[in-house]
């Protein structure tokens, strides 16, 4: 938009295992529909990693966007595995990988994946992205025990950048207050936050910095959530750094070279 | 790069995006009120609720409160609560199944709920009974008897509330008007199918505004004629639905169809 820089924290392209998607199959769609709505930029992941696994998705979601984002408006977001089985390279050559392919951030998907989120499995990595800053998406949908999920790997990694992510349409300030509160690096996409006037209650209660302007596409579309945050009621500063400036900011902080 | 939605000069979307309203009324036809089991809403009182939707130009809330829809409060209490504020609020008179001397009690006084009170709502996926079971007989006799509108909680696949049985309910009963609370969701063969084969029944939008292509698919397969706006109000924010609707892949006259003409057209301005 003209008057206000909107970066999509939350969205996927790829071809879904099961089919009945509602678009992104390529990065073409979901620039065009970013273009229809007015959305400059994405932190796009992987829609099929799930199913396909990390390695796939890993790999395909850099072909998907290098085919298509001419004007590098999109960041990619990597998946990670246990450490123990090499099937990815160490920290520092991970992030360095990242570095060169416009890879902002990581995921995770443990029960999909069949391994456990904990200091056993990627403690150094994680660590290691604590210390450099390098955001992680987390969301209840994929974590083991959904909620309790996320609560145990914020308690294993209290110092990570965080990232929660599909936070379910039943509105869920009982499961993201107490983290906001307790965790600094704790930041939630509103994608699925859909209170009444509830993104002016959170910013005021825990800062407007930790909010996330996000579309959820290709289930959800990119508008909904535009109109609701650039009219939460918040100064037009605060909806700016929503709307796009914190997720520049946490990407641009992050070190991963 | 090309005007986005937002920018379409003269557009519902432009004003809104602008002025944060537009020169139309909306009517927001699936509400409730009250605090709920598993949600914290920090603003599901009347006052609150009634402020949130003076910012955009609610012009009518239609609700049924949590309280009678899941505990024993009962619809007296909540005609008083709406006649509170009756330039914005109407409400349903909430059907709760297991309840028949509450709905008994409820037929007999209807005459002094309405006008405030403009029909039933019926939840049957939580209350766990069929539309089509005798325990809503009397309301849908009664419904039926004088034309009133129903809301009913819709889903797809539901025994309870699916489009297989809400095809029959509203076959059944050709004289009451259904409003298909969320428009089974997820079954859109099922909702075009009820489309149809029942004239008497109108598709409400609640929680789909905001889903990627779902309000444009009805729009194609339904017509935008027969859609009705509705947030769930506590539940959702009416920014983040007007703007569904707006953001949606859809002509400008199928917005105001949306927002407001079909209810208009259904229950006249002056209501
Ligand atoms: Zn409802």
């Amino acid at each position: 938009m003209n008057d206000i820089m909107f970066f999509d924290a939350q969205c996927q392209i790829g071809v879904p295992m099961l089919g009945g998607d509602r678009g992104g199959r390529s990065a073409a769609e979901l620039l065009a529909e970013m273009d229809r709505n007015g959305v400059d930029k994405a932190l796009v992941a992987h829609g099929n990693t799930e199913a396909a696994g990390a390695v796939f998705a890993n790999a395909d979601l850099l072909e998907l966007i290098q085919a298509d984002d001419a004007a590098g408006r999109l960041t990619g977001v990597w998946t990670i595995l246990p450490a123990q089985c090499g099937e990815l390279p160490p920290p520092a050559e991970l992030f360095a990988r990242m570095a060169a392919n416009r890879i902002g951030a990581l995921n995770l998907f443990p029960v999909a994946h069949r391994w456990q989120a904990c200091r056993l499995t990627v403690g150094r990595l994680l660590d290691a992205a604590a210390e450099r800053r390098v955001p992680v998406i987390l969301s209840p949908p994929v974590m083991d025990g959904a909620w309790r999920g996320v609560y145990d790997f914020l308690r294993e990694f209290p110092a990570a950048t965080v990232i929660v992510a599909k936070l379910g349409l039943w509105g869920s300030d009982r499961n993201i207050r107490p983290l906001l509160e307790n965790f600094p690096g704790c930041y939630v996409e509103l994608s699925e936050y859909w209170v009444p006037e509830g993104i002016a209650d959170l910013a005021r209660r825990y800062g407007a910095d930790r909010l996330l302007y996000a579309s959820g596409y290709p289930r959800f579309g990119h508008g909904s959530t535009m109109l609701s945050i650039r009219h939460s009621g918040l100064p037009l500063e605060q909806v700016r750094q929503i709307a796009g400036q914190n997720l520049e900011r946490l990407l641009a902080r992050a070190q991963l070279a | 790069m090309n005007r986005s939605v937002w920018e379409q000069p003269g557009s519902l979307a432009e004003a809104f995006w602008k002025n944060g309203a537009a020169d139309i009324p909306i009517y927001d036809m699936h509400g409730h009120m009250g605090s709920h089991n598993a949600i914290f809403f920090a603003r599901c009182e009347a006052p609150e609720m009634v402020a949130h939707m003076r910012r955009l130009g609610v012009r009518r809330l239609v609700f049924s409160h949590h309280y009678s829809l899941m505990g024993s409060f009962r619809n007296a209490r909540v005609h008083e609560i709406t006649a509170r504020f009756p330039d914005i609020l109407r409400m349903y008179v909430s059907i709760n199944p297991h309840q028949p001397d509450f709905i008994a009690e409820d037929l007999a006084q209807y005459d002094r709920l309405a006008p405030l009170a403009i029909g039933f709502k019926f939840l049957p996926d939580y209350h766990k009974v069929k539309v089509t079971d005798p325990r809503y007989e009397a309301a849908l006799n009664f419904a039926s008897a004088r034309r009133l509108p129903i809301l009913v909680h819709t889903w797809g696949g539901s025994a309870f509330n699916g489009a297989d049985v809400m095809l029959e309910a509203a076959t059944r009963y050709p004289q009451a008007t259904f409003f298909m609370g969320h428009s089974f969701s997820g079954d859109w063969d099922g909702a075009k199918r009820v489309a149809e084969a029942c004239p008497n029944v109108y598709f409400e939008l609640t929680s789909l505004p905001g889903q990627h292509t779902v309000i444009e698919r009805l729009c194609a397969d339904i017509g935008s004629h027969r859609l009705l706006f509705g947030t769930d109000m506590p539940w959702f924010d009416e920014y983040q639905h007007v703007g569904g609707v707006l953001s949606a892949d859809i002509s400008e006259d199928d917005k105001h169809n949306i927002l407001y003409r079909n209810v208009e057209k259904l229950l006249g301005k002056d209501w």
